[in-house]
This record gives C-alpha cells, sequence and structure tokens, in this order.
C-alpha cells in the first residue's frame, strides 16, 4: 500500500459483506442523479462509468472499530482499525452497499495513536497472531455480540442512502434483498486466483470463498463480490417471480401483470463482469461451467417470453375477430 | 498486467498534485489583541521569533543531509473571528516589523479563507472527513456516539442519569483511550450555531490550515487553497477582497510542505493540542497521501506516517507586555 511504509505487514485476509437491493424509486436514476445520491461527502468524486452499462460508485467512507473479531472456535482476538464502506448503483436500479477489511498475520499488543490506522484505511490490526482460518468461518457465519459487525456497516451505509430524498420510496414491483458474505485468503504473487464455494443458504444469505495472489487490490476483490451478488440478486428474484406467475397462470393478464416488471426492469442488466478485475474475471467461469448462471438465466429469458407469447395469443384473436 | 484499451474520465479521477517544499514555517498568528496592542507587540514578537526561525532553518537543513531545504514562510491573519483595521492599513505594517526583524513572509492568510475559500467550503469538507476513534468496544452496529459538534480522544462521562428507585448514580471518570495508565481527557468543540449561522472554533479552522499547509487538502481531486500571486500593488481596503492566500515573495518556496513549524505564544498551547487530536481524526484524501508520501520518500525526507506528527511547533514565552497591554 503505497500510503503505509509502515511495519503492517501485508493482509493475510479479506472479509466483506454486501447488500443487494432494488432501488426504490419508481423511475430508473439516470447518470446524474445517480451521482447526486452517492455523493457522500463533498469534496469527493463519485465514479461514473456509462459502458458497457450505467454503473455510479461512492468513495469509500470508514467506519473505526475496536472489538472482538468473530471466530468459528470462540477464539478471543480484539482488533482495531478502520472498516472500509461504499455503495454502487447499477443502471439506476440496483443499489448495493459493501463493507469490507482486510487484515494482517500479526499486530501490536498495544493500541497505537488513531492516527496509524487512519492511514491505513480499511485495514484492522489483531493484536498478536490473527487465527485466520477461525476468522474467515466466523465471518462468514455472521458476528456474535460484540463481534466486529460488517453486514450493521454495510446496513448503516444502505439505511442512509435509502432516506435520500431523490429517491421517492415506490418500487415498481416487490423484491428481497439479498446479504453475500465473502473471505478472500492470501496466496503468493503468481499463483492463479481461485473461487473455492459459493453457497447459496437460506434468509437471502450468500457465501463466497476467494484465494486471491497478495498483489489482487482488497478493491477488486469487493467489486467481483458486488458483482456476483448483484447476478445472484437478478437470478433470485427472476425465479421468485416466475414462482409466483405460475401461481397466477389460470388467469391470463394476471400472469402478464406478475412478469411484465422483469422486461421493465431487470432483463438488460445481466452482464457478467462488466468492471471485474481482469486478474478474476476467470472466477466467473467457474460458476457458468457450474452450476451455470447465465445458462440458468438464458432459460429465465426464454420462459419469461414465451409465457408473455402464450398470454398474447388469445389477444392476438381477440382483435383479429373484432376487426 | 495489460493497460485497458478503453478509458472513461468520470470512472478514473484523478488528484492533483501540489508542489511541495521541505518545511511550511508559519511566523505568527495574529488576532485584534495583538493588533490593539501596538506596533511593540508585533516588533517584540518578530524579534523573539527571529531566533527560532534560525532554529527551525538549521533543523530542516540538518534533515535534509545539509543541503539546502526548501523553506517557505506564512503568517496567518485573524479576519474570521474579529474583523478589525484593514488590509490596505495592517498588511504593510506588519510586512514592516517582519522586515526590521531580519524576517521574509512569503505567504499571507486569512482565517476565514480556512472556512471558505473560492466558494468552496473547506472546513465543512474536512469535517466530513473525520474519522472518530473508537473506543473499546466499538464492533461497527452502532453509530459513533459523537456529540454533534464536539469531538473527544476518548468516552465521555456517561450523562448523570437515575437508578430505577430514584438514586443517583455515582460519577463516572472519562476514559482516554490511548491512556498510559491514567488519562488525559480532551473533548473539542468544532463548531458552534449563532443566528442559524455556523461559527467553526480555532481549534478546527487551525486543523484545516495545517492541512493546507501539508498539501492535504483536496476539491473534486483539485487543490484548494491555493496562493494568488500578488503584484505589488495596494493592498485591499476591505477583508473580503484580499485574497485568502497570497503569495508576497514571487521566488518563493512552494508554500505547502512536508512538514510545518508552527511559532508561537504559549498561551496557544492548548489549542494546538485540540489541532492535534482533530488532525488525528481525519482521514485525508487517499491521493494525496499517497503523493506526499511517495515524493518525501523518493527526496529521503519520509514524513511521518500520521498526519498529526507532521507538525511541530515552538512555543515562547509572551513578550511582557502581553497581558498589561491597557494598563501601560
Amino acid at each position: 500500500m503505497p500510503t503505509a511504509p509502515g511495519p503492517t505487514a501485508r493482509p493475510v485476509l479479506a472479509c466483506g459483506e454486501v447488500r443487494t437491493c432494488l432501488l426504490p424509486s419508481f423511475q430508473a436514476l439516470d447518470g446524474r442523479a445517480a451521482a447526486q445520491l452517492l455523493r457522500l461527502r463533498a469534496d469527493e468524486q463519485v465514479r461514473v462509468s456509462e459502458r458497457p452499462n450505467l454503473y455510479a460508485l461512492s468513495p469509500e467512507t470508514l467506519t473505526g472499530v475496536d472489538c472482538r473479531l468473530p471466530t468459528s472456535n470462540g477464539a478471543k482476538v480484539r482488533a482495531v482499525g478502520t472498516v472500509a464502506a461504499r455503495a454502487a448503483l447499477t443502471e439506476g436500479r440496483l443499489l448495493q452497499s459493501t463493507a469490507y477489511f482486510s487484515a494482517p498475520a500479526a499486530g501490536p499488543d498495544l493500541r497505537r495513536p488513531w492516527g496509524h490506522y487512519l492511514v491505513r484505511p480499511g485495514v484492522v490490526e489483531p493484536f498478536g497472531r490473527l487465527p485466520e482460518q477461525p476468522t474467515a468461518e466466523g465471518v462468514l457465519r455472521g458476528p456474535g455480540r460484540g463481534e466486529l459487525d460488517l453486514g450493521a456497516i454495510a446496513e448503516s451505509l444502505l439505511t442512509r442512502l435509502l432516506r435520500h430524498p431523490l429517491l421517492d420510496r415506490k418500487v415498481p414491483f416487490k423484491s428481497r434483498p439479498t446479504r453475500l458474505r465473502w473471505v478472500a485468503h492470501r496466496i503468493p504473487e503468481g499463483e492463479p486466483a481461485e473461487l473455492t464455494r459459493f453457497t447459496l443458504a437460506e434468509d437471502g444469505l450468500r457465501t463466497v470463498r476467494l484465494r486471491l495472489p497478495a498483489d489482487t487490490p482488497v478493491a477488486a476483490a469487493a467489486g467481483l463480490c458486488e458483482d456476483l451478488a448483484l447476478h445472484d440478486w437478478l437470478l433470485t428474484t427472476v425465479v421468485h417471480m416466475l414462482d409466483s406467475s405460475r401461481l397466477a397462470a389460470a388467469d391470463g393478464p394476471a400472469a402478464v401483470l406478475a412478469l411484465r416488471p422483469a422486461v421493465d426492469h431487470l432483463l438488460h442488466l445481466w452482464l457478467p463482469h462488466a468492471r471485474v478485475d481482469r486478474s478474476l474475471v476467470h472466477l466467473w467461469e467457474e460458476l457458468e461451467r457450474e452450476p451455470g448462471f447465465s445458462r440458468q438465466w438464458r432459460n429465465l429469458v426464454q420462459r419469461i417470453r414465451d409465457q408473455l407469447a402464450v398470454q398474447a395469443i388469445p389477444l392476438l384473436h381477440q382483435a383479429l375477430s373484432t376487426s | 498486467m495489460t493497460e485497458a484499451v478503453f478509458r472513461e474520465t468520470t470512472a478514473q479521477p484523478l488528484t492533483r498534485s501540489v508542489q511541495l517544499s521541505h518545511l511550511s514555517l508559519e511566523l505568527g498568528h495574529l488576532y485584534m489583541e495583538d493588533f490593539e496592542a501596538g506596533p511593540e507587540r508585533l516588533r517584540e514578537h518578530f524579534a523573539e521569533v527571529r531566533l527560532w526561525v534560525e532554529a527551525a532553518r538549521a533543523s530542516a537543513t540538518r534533515r535534509s543531509g545539509g543541503k539546502r531545504a526548501r523553506i517557505s514562510t506564512c503568517f496567518l491573519i485573524d479576519d474570521y473571528f474579529t474583523r478589525f483595521s484593514t488590509p490596505a492599513e495592517l498588511v504593510p505594517l506588519v510586512l514592516k516589523e517582519a522586515e526590521k526583524a531580519g524576517l521574509v513572509i512569503d505567504y499571507l492568510a486569512r482565517e476565514s479563507g480556512c472556512a471558505v475559500a473560492d466558494r468552496i467550503e473547506i472546513a465543512e469538507s474536512v469535517m466530513h472527513r473525520l474519522v472518530e476513534s473508537p473506543p473499546p468496544g466499538s464492533d461497527g452496529s452502532r453509530p459513533p456516539v459523537g456529540q454533534t459538534g464536539w469531538l473527544a480522544n476518548g468516552r465521555r462521562t456517561p450523562a448523570a442519569g437515575r437508578a430505577a428507585l430514584g438514586a443517583v448514580k455515582g460519577w463516572q471518570p472519562p476514559q482516554e483511550t490511548a491512556a498510559r495508565n491514567h488519562s488525559v481527557f480532551m473533548d473539542v468543540e468544532l463548531f458552534s450555531e449563532q443566528d442559524g449561522r455556523r461559527l467553526w472554533s480555532c481549534p478546527f479552522l487551525a486543523a484545516v490550515w495545517q492541512l493546507a499547509r501539508l498539501g492535504l487538502l483536496r476539491h473534486l481531486g483539485e487543490p484548494v487553497l491555493t496562493p494568488q500571486p500578488w503584484n505589488g500593488e495596494d493592498f485591499p481596503h476591505d477583508w473580503d477582497r484580499l485574497p485568502p492566500l497570497l503569495q508576497l515573495t514571487p521566488q518563493a518556496a512552494a508554500f505547502s510542505a512536508y512538514r510545518t513549524c508552527t511559532l508561537m505564544p504559549n498561551r496557544f498551547l492548548a489549542v494546538e493540542d485540540a489541532v492535534r487530536l482533530i488532525l488525528d481524526q481525519v482521514q485525508v484524501d487517499a491521493g494525496a497521501l499517497a503523493q506526499v508520501a511517495e515524493r518525501s520518500a523518493r527526496e529521503g525526507l519520509a514524513v511521518p506516517e500520521a498526519v498529526a506528527q507532521r507538525a511541530t511547533y515552538v512555543f515562547y514565552e509572551e513578550p511582557v507586555n502581553a497581558l498589561s497591554a491597557e494598563g501601560t
């Protein structure tokens, strides 16, 4: 890290949590409005990109923490530092917030002056040795009482954005937010990055385990996980929509009504690894092989189009017979 | 790794760098009471400061391995808390007294420029960059227990509450987070509100001033509070018409520097301690921070990591007539 010439060792573990939800706004936001929404600080630019789709990324905010790390084996490790949080809006429609930090293998046994931590944004230093595996498992399982709570930090940023006066709080259709927790173990530079596990748990929780070369920036890992979370949200939401429309299938117009929002708001959002760091794009390919994210998506899109076509036939008949 | 072919400028904002000296040396801070004490007060001040300027220069030269150090000097006039005199009357007086003492003021700044300069609300932006030092037990699930407009170096005394039966709970002490055995707790007022207008506190504006001198302020990637050249014309009769930061010496070394040294009477000690408390909790622009770190290291003058550590001070004894000015 160029800003931290000090003795902090390179991080061995990075962890994060992404929240993904539909923006509560009847109209999708354009680039300018997106930049306005995500302007968390007056003096820092929102990154706005228009190719290959409209995407806006907020500046990072920091939250100071001094607490125990979540661990799966009950080890009590105090850690101090800052958790970084950022928000992204894709096509003015899907809002995501991510909180993440990385941690070195070991830290000092004494809390240092706060200025030391502020020049290492997004780094949390353990007191003594970091129990790497138990911490990774603890983060994926979720924090216990008094343990570092990434979800709460991501949620609080999301809540702040959802209160923005730009939003009319009218959702074009119902959907559920999802949470994706991720951990990335560091491997030596030069070795290829790996996605070792993607788990779909209940309650909209997903977990991802990665192995990333030491020179991959943590922000790139966060970017990959936001991309995975976004596409997983799309699959989850459209599957749910088709389920509800099947219940309504007996009644033609109701089925059309249930599927229409997918066409209006979602089908064009599928664009895997549009901004994922080049060195990580191949991780997507693994998910394409198994379980086949895009394959499932194409299948869903086809079903929606077929459904709408079938529903259109009686209307066509009607039109022909009355003319 | 190969460079990307396609670029969007709005997607990759840049942080513009500023020129940097080795040391920014502040020769003084002028308040109304100093002005009212007459030119003798300024004369006394500069005569005392002169000695410390030489020491600061010697220290900077030693640090740069005996090579000539790039040092710029500056002087700050308060036009924020009290408006007194006019630039036309005051500035030539200050320059004359400095010159008599053998000192050159390279840059002249107005304190209100640390609040707003070129229509940019600098103080407001810096306030949004505060990241409070978390007391032990902060796990991210609750927002920091900030007291609006105040910043502390630890946990405050809990508000006096009453237990169920109406008994008053015992007093609990505040606690400094970085305490060594015992606490030195400090709580700094950042601003107050008067008639719906925000009045920034002296330590907060002084913290902004330090960040400007350390080359760490940016607005949308562009430097702010940048020096305007002075062409030798008369100074205006209205403070608002004086640029917030004026370069008086054309060939002066750059205004911003790797380190700052501030020379002031010892009554400012508490204020400057508060400035350090604030600087220790400001998350400065990462791009600017990296530029300073990289360039200072390349010159073999690597800066201390923590921003507050880059500011040094000399507190000298107040001139004798300072406190009894009215009586003499």
